[in-house]
């Protein structure tokens, strides 16, 4: 028996495609770009934005193709007349409803937007300006002492990225959408603090955002660059076992130009080509989720009373700097001569819960093979 | 006011069962005062769903939304031609913490007043200042209000008075009747059974149409939920009647709830449904008593054995009559339409095969069953049955007439006793229908006539109106109203509505664009957009007054 994909037409050329594929995933696949703002992987399609409307052949209307599912021989149009009408119509009344580009707003909080990059590329006008009731709708935001979290009424485009986020991924649903039509914004319970609502500061809310309406408090109060203007240097987390990854943003004028990093952000499980790793992988467990501590918690790396190297009590009793080595032999030394004066089960090792699994394997062994005790455990263990 | 969620069958999960307790956030929020300081939390707690979501609902219906205000003067066009502003004002300087309020479904009886939920008929300015600032006091001086044991209660006028009952698929003026008649002839069709097609054929022959606004063939949706494999369905019975000009829902419901309760029960049983939920806008106090009287007697003739009636009060939203934000609406969400496809006959209230319909649609039923669907087809001309046409504005007697469906504007405002002044203009169906000049007054007033003009019969809400109606103010008021009543989830409806209003409102005081472009040079391509790109049928009509003024009356814009 011969199996077929079975296969759809876009702009006129067939593609193969896997049942549940939605028109958006096959034409990206192919590198046939359709733009989106409300559009995430990890969400259910909301199809609120428009941004991903299609000219699909048999259908009256136009339709997302974020939340059309490919259908074996569909064919549909991502460039016809009707849809770059659409997209330059359609950004169009975004911009009219937005802060300007340049404002306050638009600049010193550094995050990408992709409003305007979208609205560029589409040919978009501003049409003239309209009156923007959201502020009194969310509350006073500046009155929101949380740390980390600011939002910007007059920079969201309304795609509830945020708060789908929050109920679908964080399952938390800490912010809502408040109002309805055009006085409509994102808001918390009674309009309170984040810090006083089920927020649990993850910050993921501020990593989906396509505008930068949700955004970092930090970039903004110090005047950092913008986050183009950052290297972006990937690493794992150091704060837990889970090994979320992310990307380090550095400003390379930072700190006398030694380099700063001022923010971290991200990457989702999008297949990566470019590191060693079987088709499909992306090497990211942790698709773009973060909690507060990898978020947020990154101002330890510059701190002045940051460790750089081991200490080594003296006889003086004061901590002196050492090797690994002479750090090592300290320990070892001290470690025998408790179990050679009181025996093997007067030891015990507590590993550390910001240890990967398989440091908390060397624990053990250290434990077991090495001293000889089973009195071993990990303090995220219970 | 009693307390109405979804219940879940005994073996569904227990997630399934919390996710239907959701159905109560609306009902609980009223309850808890509406979006006043704790009370979502409070009802979060009670229902089980995020204190965040019971917040973003409570804020999006505006009898939750603002609780404190409790009289509300209709700021339609038709009350508004009728004397709404000063009966605002009259309320403001009473002292009254009154706003105003969208179409309440009582165009006929202008100006309409909400006090607290219960609308009352032809409020006068002095009827407001008699409050003295107390709003318990008010109370309209029309001579149709009546007290009752409840409350009050009061109906609009309808007609034609000398019709031949054999002509009217409703009769508005006919008694009720709790016999089951065309319960009894569905059993006999085979309705509910493995072998309906008799039952469905009989439907099919009547040729009806959906009466809510766009004219669908109701034996297709019959069938199609019918044929789920799913077996837990629903009916639901769409009366949020919210179509600016549009009453008649409301006068069915007062005057024929006989009719109502056994056409759903009739559609209960053919679809396999047993709980049936009736959406009400929650204005719609005194047609509730009603329907719970009908449902009353029914159950007493032994009719609704196995049935389930919920009756759910809307929180203030036009939008919440879309059939899928109404589907939200039970589910205790805000009111935000669904994507289609999937249409609710396949996924409906929590997912289940549902069956929706106009009020008017399923009062239809009983009578296609009693007479035969080919008797019903023989009441319209082109189109099949009777129809209650809504006529408001410059008429003689506004009110709800059962004509032929396809009579013409002059036809209809005959029976409602003639023009009052000279006719410029009309809405054949709601704001939705956009406008058309007197020189359509010979069209018929069906389905496809009226789609041919780019126009639409939609709820059948006819506002006339005379010389002496500014087309451009008359086209503001309907675009405040579709701005007033986005839900707000897509741009091309949230933001363009609010562009053309605001672009109208430049034109008529003379200034530009903040760009410096002429304050309607860009409203067609907005209007575009709107209609291309907006999810659902508020968004894609909405520009339509404003273009449809423009092209028929060109003079009455500077720009
Ligand atoms: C914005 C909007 C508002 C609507 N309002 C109502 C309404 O108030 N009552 C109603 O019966 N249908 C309304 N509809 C139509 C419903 O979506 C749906 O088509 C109807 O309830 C189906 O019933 P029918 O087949 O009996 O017409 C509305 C549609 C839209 C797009
Ligand atoms: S920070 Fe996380 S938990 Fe808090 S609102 Fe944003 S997404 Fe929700
Ligand atoms: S804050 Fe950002 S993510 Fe949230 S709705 Fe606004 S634009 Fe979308
Ligand atoms: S068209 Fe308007 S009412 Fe309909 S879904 Fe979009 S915003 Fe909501
Ligand atoms: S990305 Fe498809 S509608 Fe927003
Ligand atoms: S009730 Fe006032 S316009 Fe309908």
């Amino acid at each position: 028996m011969i199996i077929t994909k079975p296969t759809c037409t876009i702009d006129g050329q067939k593609f193969e495609f896997t049942a549940g594929e939605s028109m958006l995933e096959v034409a990206r696949r192919n590198d046939i770009a359709i733009p989106t703002l409300c559009h995430d992987p990890r969400l259910d399609p909301a199809g609120a934005c428009r941004s991903c409307l299609v000219e699909i052949e048999g259908q009256r209307r136009l339709l997302p193709s974020c939340a059309t599912k490919a259908t074996d021989g569909a064919s549909f149009q991502t460039k016809s007349e009707r849809v770059e009408k659409h997209r330059k119509t359609l950004f169009s009344l975004y911009l009219t409803d937005h802060a300007d580009e340049d404002s306050e707003g638009g600049q010193h909080r550094g995050a990408p937007n992709k409003l305007a990059g979208a609205s560029k590329k589409f040919g978009a006008e501003n049409w003239g300006k309209l009156t923007n009731l959201r502020d009194e709708i969310a509350g006073d935001r500046s009155a929101d002492v949380n740390p980390y979290i600011q939002y910007d009424s007059d920079l969201c485009i309304l795609c509830a990225k945020c708060t789908r986020y929050c109920d679908e991924v964080e399952a938390v649903s800490a912010i809502t959408l408040v109002g309805r039509g055009s006085e409509t914004a994102i808001a918390t319970p009674d309009s309170r603090s984040l810090l006083d609502t089920t927020c649990e500061l993850c910050g993921g809310c501020v990593a989906v955002c396509p505008t930068g309406a949700m955004g970092e408090k930090k970039p903004k109060t110090r005047n950092q660059p913008i986050e183009s203007e950052l290297k972006k240097v990937r690493t794992t987390c150091n704060y837990c076992g889970v090994g979320c990854q992310f990307d380090f943003n550095v400003d390379p004028d930072g700190r006398d130009g030694l380099g700063e990093v001022v923010k971290v952000t991200s990457p989702d499980a999008t297949p990566n080509q470019n590191m060693d790793l079987p088709a499909g992988f992306s090497g990211v467990s942790s698709d773009g989720n973060l909690c507060v501590k990898g978020r947020f918690g990154y101002d330890f790396v510059h701190h002045e009373e940051r460790l750089t190297t081991p200490l080594v009590r003296g006889a003086d009793g004061d901590l002196h700097p050492a090797t690994w080595d002479e750090a090592f032999d300290a320990a070892i030394a001290g470690l025998e001569k408790v179990s050679a004066k009181y025996g093997d089960d007067s030891l015990a090792f507590v590993s550390s819960a910001r240890c990967t699994i398989e440091e908390n394997f060397l624990v053990q062994k250290v434990s077991r093979v090495a001293f000889g005790t089973n009195n071993v455990h990990q303090c995220a263990a219970t | 006011m009693s307390i109405t969620g979804g219940r879940a069958p005994k073996d569904a999960s227990r997630r399934e069962q919390q996710r239907r307790k959701q159905g109560e956030l609306p009902d609980r929020l009223q309850a808890a005062g509406g979006m006043v300081p704790e009370a979502a939390a409070k009802v979060a707690t009670a229902t089980g769903s995020s204190e965040a979501a019971a917040f973003g609902v409570a804020s999006f219906y505006s009898l939750l939304a603002r609780p404190d205000k409790k009289v509300r003067v209709c700021t339609g066009l038709s009350c508004r031609m009728k004397g709404a502003d000063e009966v605002l004002e009259a309320a403001l300087a009473a002292g009254l913490d009154a706003e105003g309020c969208s179409c309440l479904a009582a165009c006929d009886t202008p100006p309409a007043v909400l006090k607290d939920r219960v609308t009352l008929p032809e409020v006068t300015a002095l009827d407001m200042a008699a409050t003295k600032g107390d709003w318990t006091a008010l109370a309209s001086s029309s001579h149709r209000v009546q007290a009752t044991a409840t409350g009050i209660t009061w109906t609009g006028d309808v007609g034609p008075a000398d019709a031949a009952p054999d002509s009217l698929s409703i009769n508005l003026l006919g008694e009720a009747n709790y016999e089951g008649a065309g319960l009894a002839k569905a059993a006999e069709l085979g309705a509910g059974t493995d072998d309906a097609d008799a039952f469905f054929q009989e439907l099919e022959n009547s040729g009806l149409q959906g009466r809510g606004g766009a004219g669908f063939p109701a034996h297709i949706k019959w069938r199609a939920v019918a044929g789920q494999p799913v077996q837990e369905r629903f009916v639901v019975l769409n009366a949020d009647e919210g179509e600016p000009g549009t009453f008649k829902d409301r006068e069915l419901m007062m005057r024929r709830p006989d009719l109502v309760i056994e056409g759903l029960a009739i559609a209960a049983r053919a679809v396999g449904a047993d709980t049936i939920y009736l959406y009400l806008r929650g204005e719609f106090q005194v047609p509730r008593v009603c329907l719970e009287d009908a449902i009353a007697a029914f159950e007493a003739a032994g009719l609704l054995t196995g049935l389930d009636f919920h009756i759910h009060e809307g929180q203030g939203s036009y939008i919440c009559g879309e059939e899928t934000a109404l589907l939200e609406a039970l589910e205790g969400k805000r009111g935000m339409p669904r994507l289609k496809p999937p249409f609710p006959v396949e996924v409906g209230l929590w997912g289940k095969p549902t069956l929706i319909h106009n009020v008017e649609t399923i009062a239809c039923v009983p009578g296609i069953l009693a007479r035969g669907g080919a008797a019903f087809r023989a009441q319209g001309r082109d189109e099949a049955g009777a129809k209650l046409y809504c006529v408001s504005g410059h008429v003689a007697r506004p009110g709800t007439y059962e004509l032929p469906l396809g009579v013409t504007l002059d036809e209809l405002v005959e029976a409602a006793g003639g023009y009052v002044g000279e006719l410029k203009a009309f809405c054949p169906g709601g704001a939705s229908a956009g406008f058309l000049p007197a020189s359509e007054r010979t069209r018929p007033l069906d389905y496809k006539s009226l789609g041919e003009v780019g126009s639409m019969l939609g709820s059948a809400g006819v506002v006339v109106l005379n010389d002496t109606v500014d087309m451009r103010w008359a086209c503001l008021e309907q675009l405040r109203f579709f701005e007033d009543e986005s839900c707000g989830q897509c741009a091309p409806c949230r933001i363009g509505t609010r562009y053309l209003r605001e672009a109208v409102d430049r034109d008529v005081a003379g200034t530009c664009q903040s760009n410096g472009d002429r304050a309607l040079t860009h409203v067609d391509d907005v209007a575009w957009q709107m209609g291309e790109g907006s999810i659902c049928g508020l968004g894609q009509i909405a520009a339509l007054p404003l273009t449809s003024a423009r092209k028929y009356f060109p003079g009455d814009f500077q720009d």
